[in-house]
């Protein structure tokens, strides 16, 4: 029941929690089988109040440690995002974009807007490492794309794989060193606190 | 860093276990067993804290400066396994004397509304 809390308070507490059990039991061991149901009924319900609000509590603290932080990476992504959405606008309607550009604008939004929906929530929800983090979504969210956009293409006598690889290429390489950037950052701004 | 003293009224309401809680530590140190058991022969047994929610609010009061850990000592009388000792701090008499002092404020009301009788 003790790993329904955070780690942390379990370090802190688990011990004392685990002798209070231990405690309480041998009080209701000689008091009959009704007893010992409630007793066992009390701890459940317990572990079920209390676990969400450490977890909650824990959740909250690191959050908002880290809230200022996260909000201008993510709006630095949102702003990328959209820069790409009027680049790739741009080219579009003048048709003056070369092909690698508008692939690679195409995947910077796409991969872009999956990507980083994934990577912020799970890295304020975790301990993850921030780089490698964005490592692998990246490349299983740009890799999903890639095939999507394979199997889709396949019907498509325009298709041309190997731009649209290259695009998905470079798009996965200019996020990869956004995110590098911004772990280096971070790595910066806690070292000097 | 030293954490600036609030004023205990900001603390209040105090919720009904932390209340017990300070209540069973005011006579003395008392360990996690101690301040339960404390706490269920003052409610008559209608109180029983689980390990959850008293080590719940024993990290919240530690953290507010309402309660210390004193030095670890063996429990003799059960084992001879180490306790953790906690001890109502100064500051934390202070906002169990405040919420005490709420708690009468509104006694009074009730027994002038005839809800509960007049202490002769």
């Amino acid at each position: 029941m003790l790993l329904a809390y955070p780690r942390e308070f379990r370090l802190e507490y688990g011990s004392e929690m685990t002798q209070l059990f231990r405690d309480c039991h041998r009080d209701v061991q000689s008091d009959g089988l009704v007893t010992t149901l409630e007793f066992w009924l009390r701890m459940i319900l317990d572990v079920i109040r209390t676990a969400p609000v450490e977890r909650w509590d824990r959740l909250g603290n690191r959050t908002m440690k880290n809230l200022k932080s996260d909000a201008i990476g993510l709006l630095g992504c949102v702003a990328i995002i959209v820069v790409a959405l009027f680049l790739l606008r741009y080219g579009m309607k003048h048709q003056i974009a070369p092909l690698l550009l508008f692939g690679a604008l195409d995947a910077i939004v796409a991969a872009g807007v999956v990507s980083n929906l994934i990577i912020f929530p799970l890295l304020m929800a975790t301990r993850l490492s921030r780089f490698r983090t964005a490592l692998w979504t990246l490349l299983i969210v740009h890799g999903a794309l890639l095939l999507t956009a394979a199997l889709i293409g396949t019907s498509d006598p325009h298709f041309n794989f190997p731009w649209v690889f290259a695009g998905y290429v470079v798009s996965f390489l200019f996020w990869l060193t956004i995110h590098w950037l911004w772990s280096q950052t971070k790595t910066i701004l806690t070292t000097s606190h | 860093m030293a954490k600036e003293r609030l004023d205990p009224e900001k603390l209040l309401p105090l919720t009904s276990s932390v209340f017990h809680i300070l209540l069973a530590l005011s006579d003395g140190d008392l360990h996690g067993y101690g301040i339960m058991q404390e706490v269920a022969e003052h409610t008559g047994g209608q109180i029983r804290l689980g390990p959850g929610t008293l080590y719940g609010a024993i990290k919240r009061l530690l953290a507010n400066g309402l309660i210390v850990e004193t030095d670890r000592r063996p429990d003799a009388e059960l084992d001879d396994e180490r306790r953790r000792y906690y001890r109502l701090t100064d500051f934390g008499r202070q906002v169990l004397k405040a919420e005490a002092q709420r708690i009468s404020k509104l006694v009074s009301v009730a027994q002038r509304k005839r809800l509960l009788p007049k202490q002769t």
